[in-house]
């Protein structure tokens, strides 16, 4: 029996939704569109295509609840859904191959010392003081998209809506160590993009 | 004090040091280079810092008229 009072799980909802409860389906929408949206956002670098990697994403979540399985979190098979929506989504609206960010990961010399002297190395950590607001969001989309494939949902899902690493491995269908190393090498190219927005030519 | 961490081995290292997740001889090593080396104190505050600012700069919110519309596009497709 539900306790009055407290909210159905998501897995509650989910197995009530596959057995026909439109409103059950209709709460895990209210319940988790502003976090797909906000998602898909981040990785289609659009809102346009944010809108329809949303609309995708729960028109798959109703076609394909009957194949969710409660071992698994419902959020989790939720968010694999909605990369993979919006993912799609950028792949087929791109207007051209991205450059890639691989140039700004960090430089060193012989001695494996870094190339660069400390004011520049630190003047990505202050980005948001240098840089007017509108300019810093238009390039920080930007340089999400010009992150290479793979590494973009990784970096997305760790570092931008703060998911454990676990999880994203889990939504990812990746091994921990690899979701490390991909966000890891991600925020690297992100920090040498910034650096040079703030100032540094790479 | 050892010389086995330079800048490019500490810079491999240092997600999984800002995590906690080395060994403690190794995570020693990597703090004293850090401590005496101003490269890569200055590069440590941007690779923290990095995450929060692109999280700032790419947040967006669900479009107030989005909402009912999503729920009005589920209704007529299913």
């Amino acid at each position: 029996m539900p306790v009055p009072g407290a909210e159905a799980t998501d897995e509650a909802l989910a197995v009530r939704a596959v057995a026909g409860d439109e409103p059950a389906f209709e709460d895990l929408v209210r319940r988790y569109q502003a976090r797909v949206y906000r998602l898909a956002a981040r990785l289609t670098g659009n809102d346009g295509d944010a809108q329809d990697a949303l609309q995708e994403t729960f028109l798959q979540v109703y076609r394909n609840l009957g194949g969710f399985r409660r071992e698994a979190r419902f959020s989790t098979w939720l968010y694999r859904i909605a990369t993979n929506a919006a993912l799609g989504v950028q792949r087929t609206r791109r207007r051209r191959p991205a450059d890639p960010l691989d140039a700004f990961l960090p430089r060193f010399d012989a001695e494996g010392r870094h190339a660069r002297t400390p004011a520049q190395l630190q003047v990505a950590a202050c980005a948001e003081e240098l840089l007017d607001q509108r300019l810093l969001a238009a390039k920080a989309r930007e340089a999400i998209e010009r992150l290479p494939d793979g590494y973009r949902e990784a970096l997305v899902l760790r570092d931008l809506e703060e998911m454990e690493t676990s999880e994203v491995a889990a939504i990812l269908g990746l091994e921990p160590a690899a979701v490390r190393q991909r966000v890891h090498r991600a925020r690297l190219m992100l920090a040498g993009y910034l650096s040079e927005l703030a100032g540094v030519k790479p | 004090m050892t010389d086995r961490i330079v800048c490019a081995s500490g810079v491999e290292l240092l997600m999984d040091f800002l995590e906690d997740a080395l060994p403690a001889d190794l995570r020693a090593d990597i703090e004293d280079h850090v401590a005496s080396c101003a490269r890569c104190t200055a590069f440590v505050a941007s690779y923290r810092a990095t995450p929060r600012i692109f999280r700032a700069a790419t947040l967006a919110r669900l479009p107030e008229d989005l909402e009912e519309s999503l729920l009005a596009f589920l209704r007529r497709r299913r």
